[in-house]
């Protein structure tokens, strides 16, 4: 059992994935009887083999469990494929997964050029840090959730416009149903977000007032992304709770929504490939302080 | 012959005539003792509904064969009290096959007038359990009754032939007020007039759950009479700015020749609404809200044709899907033919296994006579022995039996195996 588990691979879990993303995708081409068997089949067995690889890296790393880059996208990509299937299994008409599942094999891509170094392990870093990562983590979850659903009432509202029945393999959630969690969505993530933040300047502030070489500059690009974000999301939200009132504040709602996602999506990849000092080991920090050149790090 | 059937539908029978024709429950009732006095012997299931006529009959036996179509016209006429020579020329009949294909085909709803439309298992199952209680019903027409529901069955679960909604109302509510709302028990319905649609799209806002409902009119006491029938609240037409600002969806079929509704009339309304979405329903012919509210946002506005143009593209979408269940009908009707015809292989299957039997038997106690010291586990093991000969020796020809029975009556192996075997009917 043991081998077998450690013989699981990413490249296992995103297979299973991807198979059940051509799944859902053949849903616009052709009618079967056994597509959402099989979709609900492969996305199970995905989820189950993504689950055994993350707890055998939480059991067998010798650092604190799931606390580098790698994980954290896989962790992310965890809970938004355990979504999918809930809500696969809840709505089987409604083709949620042409729109969750890239995001999950985008996040699966995203770990595979992440770093696979933890985080720094002091104890304070510890704490805050798992707080700082739970938060981040949610607020991801929730942009991510809040810009499926955002392009879903688009898309619902543009065929309800257009006076089109819906399709048979296509089916849509109502756009009451799609708004109510847009607007909450975003509101999640604009508090998770901004608490995400918080909890990063108060690591921060603990390891420079011990004197840790793990501290990151107030100015480093991660930090500024991140601010940028969380001020985005705030003003989302507050925007989408102004508006909610007004007959065009679910259209609103759900454009705050995509772009948000759209914002995230672009801080990642400034993340992935951008030079910074933020969640970087000590010696390895040093020495990219020392040198320009030093090969760079990823967080989200 | 096994099996006959005589038949006219809305294509070819006229209305006035059909009327005349249809059979109300007593009357089949006492179609089918009438029938089972005249036809003694004889199968039969007679199904009526607004747009059909038929009547099924069956006779297994050679000796007892079911009436044939000419019959079965005459007996239909005299039932009602009609001429035969009027009847003739609109009713179709036909034997065998193509009438359990024709079976198949009306259960399955690809006879109707609205295809696909799933009334008829209903009515098929009645008539079929109406024949059941009058005792023209047995095994034949059973079994090809039971082989219709499933047939029926297969179509709705393989096909998409019946999902797709062809009302006006029913489109109305469940492909796009539904993709507004996700529920109806907390919202504010409010009809507009009493046109003949708002009943009927009433009812199927109350199968969604709707419960919070408004009538206004513009002659107060319909209103009042209106909601009474319907079981709503009246409210007043001077009232109409204020219904429409506490109004989630409105279903608006009044008799006016101008709009009801106009965009200044709206405008106050909406201050009203608090942002909320608005679904119209306008389903009276001049239209009753003006088309420039469609535009505004939050406000979902569905006239009659736009509705209309839905329910044809769904026909169409049903018509796409006529060939998958016209395969599903030939699929069965082979099937229930090939196991037809393989009944009438039993009597000679009998014969022939009794006959080996006998012989056997014979043989086997002219051994044991001769061999008296055998045991009798030895005498059952040689018996066993015989048997499983035997029944090897008959599986190839019964095999054949029933391969060239999904083909057809195999008249020629029957009489090839009554000649070869010396098979006495």
């Amino acid at each position: 059992m043991i081998e077998f588990v450690s013989g699981i691979s990413v490249v296992c879990f995103a297979a299973s994935y991807a198979v059940a993303l051509v799944c859902e995708a053949s849903r616009l081409l052709f009618r079967s009887g056994v597509r959402g068997a099989a979709m609900i089949a492969f996305a199970a067995a995905g989820l189950l083999a993504h689950t055994l690889f993350l707890v055998w890296r939480a059991t067998h790393e010798p650092a604190v469990p799931l606390s580098s880059a790698f994980d954290w996208y896989l962790l992310a990509a965890w809970v938004m494929a355990g979504g999918y299937l809930w809500l696969t299994i809840a709505n089987p008409r409604t083709p949620v997964g042409l729109f969750l599942l890239p995001v999950v094999l985008g996040l699966i891509g995203a770990a595979q050029v992440s770093s696979r170094s933890p985080f720094p392990q002091s104890p304070a870093t510890q704490i805050w840090g798992a707080v700082h990562g739970s938060f981040n983590l949610a607020a991801s979850v929730a942009v991510a959730i809040g810009g499926l659903t955002g392009c879903l009432w688009l898309i619902q509202a543009g065929r309800l416009a257009r006076k089109q029945p819906p399709l048979r393999s296509f089916r849509l959630p109502s756009l009451e149903r799609l708004a109510h969690t847009t607007e909450r969505t975003l509101t999640i993530a604009a508090w998770t977000a901004a608490a995400g933040f918080l909890s990063g300047m108060i690591l921060n502030a603990v390891n420079r007032q011990r004197g840790l070489l793990e501290t990151v500059p107030w100015n480093d690009p991660v930090v500024l992304r991140m601010a940028g974000l969380v001020a985005w999301l705030v003003t989302a939200a507050v925007t989408a709770r102004v508006t909610s009132r007004r007959p065009d504040g679910p259209r609103t709602a759900a454009w705050l929504s995509v772009v948000s996602f759209g914002v995230l999506t672009a801080s990642i990849l400034w993340g992935l490939f951008g030079a910074t000092q933020h969640g970087v080991p000590p010696v390895q920090s040093a020495a990219a302080v020392l040198s320009p050149t030093a090969p760079p790090e990823a967080m989200p | 012959m096994t099996l006959a059937f005589v038949g006219g539908t809305h294509r070819t029978v006229p209305l006035a005539l059909r009327e005349r024709l249809a059979f109300s429950a007593e009357q089949a009732a006492e179609a089918l003792a009438r029938f089972r006095e005249r036809f003694p012997g004889r199968e039969g299931v007679l199904l009526s509904t607004c747009n059909r006529v038929e009547f099924y009959a069956a006779g297994e036996r050679a000796d007892v064969p079911p009436p044939p179509p000419d019959q079965l016209v005459s007996f239909l006429a005299e039932c009602r009290g009609i001429d035969a020579a009027l009847l003739t020329p609109v009713l179709a009949g036909d034997r065998d096959e193509a009438v359990v294909r024709h079976l198949f085909s009306v259960a399955a709803g690809l006879d109707s007038m609205v295809l696909g439309e799933p009334q008829i298992v209903a009515q098929v199952k009645q008539a079929w359990s109406l024949a059941q209680e009058s005792h023209t019903a047995g095994p034949l027409t059973g079994e090809m009754f039971q082989a219709a529901l499933r047939t029926a069955k297969r179509v709705t679960t393989e096909t998409a032939i019946g999902r797709e909604r062809l009302s006006i109302p029913s489109v109305a509510v469940a492909d796009f007020a539904s993709g507004v709302f996700e529920r109806f028990d907390d919202k504010r319905i409010l009809l507009i007039g009493a046109g003949k649609m708002a009943g009927e799209t009433l009812r199927y806002l109350r199968a969604a759950g709707a419960r919070d409902v408004v009538i206004v009119n513009r002659t107060s006491g319909r209103a009042a009479e209106l909601a009474k029938r319907l079981g709503v609240r009246a409210g007043r037409f001077e009232d109409l700015s204020a219904e429409l600002s506490a109004a989630d969806l409105v279903v608006s079929t009044t008799g006016a020749t101008e709009p009801v509704v106009s965009p200044e009339l709206f405008s106050r309304a909406e201050s009203g609404r608090g942002g909320r979405p608005l679904v119209v329903l306008d389903l009276a012919v001049p239209r009753d809200f003006d088309p420039r509210i469609g535009e505004r946002p939050g406000v979902w506005l569905y006239s009659v044709d736009d509705l209309a143009a839905a329910c044809d593209a769904n026909r169409k979408s049903r018509q796409r899907e006529l060939p998958a269940a016209l395969t599903i009908v030939d699929e069965e009707t082979l099937r229930f033919m090939g196991d037809l015809h393989h009944r009438s292989t039993a009597p000679v299957i009998e014969r022939l296994r009794a006959g080996w039997s006998e012989t056997g038997e014979a043989e086997l106690d002219r051994l044991f006579r001769r061999l008296p010291s055998l045991d009798d586990p030895a005498r059952a093991e040689i018996r066993q022995a015989f048997d499983r000969y035997a029944a090897k020796l008959l599986h190839s020809p019964l095999a054949s039996l029933r391969s060239e029975s999904r083909a057809g009556s195999p008249h020629g192996l029957l009489d090839a195996l009554k000649r070869l075997f010396d098979l006495k009917d």
